[in-house]
């Protein structure tokens, strides 16, 4: 199954589900924001979306990786708006029959996540002045 | 002629100080053709960063002829996560 999920404002996580009795592995990926962008200090990253594209494109991506590996579930909320140093921009749930395959599926989904969903990085440094983040790396 | 609209990100935002320009175009005017002229509007500021494009909320891999009322957006290098 795959649910995904933009929102703006604080991401309620996805609960930790113990009936899952075929699923030997539930992987959960939390992505922070860092105090600093390269060389610069932070006080927050404002997240900016292009609107129902960010939405259909995270989905995509979502269900290309269900179908490329043998997980069961790929549940993320991403978030958008303005994210404190330290709080949770992205929340991913995989939950497959052996960890092995929800590890490559983890990774391949971020990577192609950050390659393909329209949503950019402004950085709000310590004076507030807010200008596009350097950030492009995985 | 037509009239589209381009809907600006990040760098594209920060360089030409709009999130959003209607433009009105001669008809058979392409993706291409619209892309050169948003990097002229941009004064050299996006001579190096890369743009894929999306029209109608759908990335395209080759230029395409624009119809009116087509929502066009230069994508930037996307950094979610």
């Amino acid at each position: 199954m795959v649910k995904v999920e933009i929102i703006n404002g604080p991401i309620d996580f996805f609960p930790l589900n113990d009936n899952r009795d075929q699923d030997g592995a539930e992987i959960v990926f939390n992505g922070r924001v860092r105090a600093a962008e390269y060389d610069k200090i932070i006080t927050a990253l404002e997240y900016e979306q292009y609107e129902d594209m960010a939405e259909s494109e995270l989905k995509k991506v979502a269900k290309k990786t269900v179908k490329k590996f043998a997980i069961h579930d790929l549940f993320c909320k991403h978030r958008i708006g303005k994210v404190k140093v330290g709080q949770s921009s992205l929340h991913v749930v995989i939950r497959s029959k052996h960890r092995k395959e929800g590890f490559i599926a983890m990774n391949y989904f971020i990577s192609t996540l950050k390659d393909q969903v329209p949503i950019w990085k402004w950085a709000i440094l310590e004076d507030g002045t807010k200008i596009p983040s350097d950030c492009t790396s995985s | 002629m037509i009239k589209i609209k381009i809907k600006c990100f990040s760098q594209v935002k920060y360089a030409l100080g709009k999130k959003e320009l209607v433009l009105e175009l001669e008809s058979g005017t392409t993706t291409q053709e619209v892309e050169k002229l948003i990097r002229k509007k941009a004064n050299r500021n996006l001579d190096i960063v890369s743009l894929s494009v999306a029209v109608n909320k759908k990335y395209i891999s080759k230029s395409l002829v624009l119809n009116d009322g087509d929502e066009v957006a230069f994508i930037p290098p996307v950094q979610g996560g």
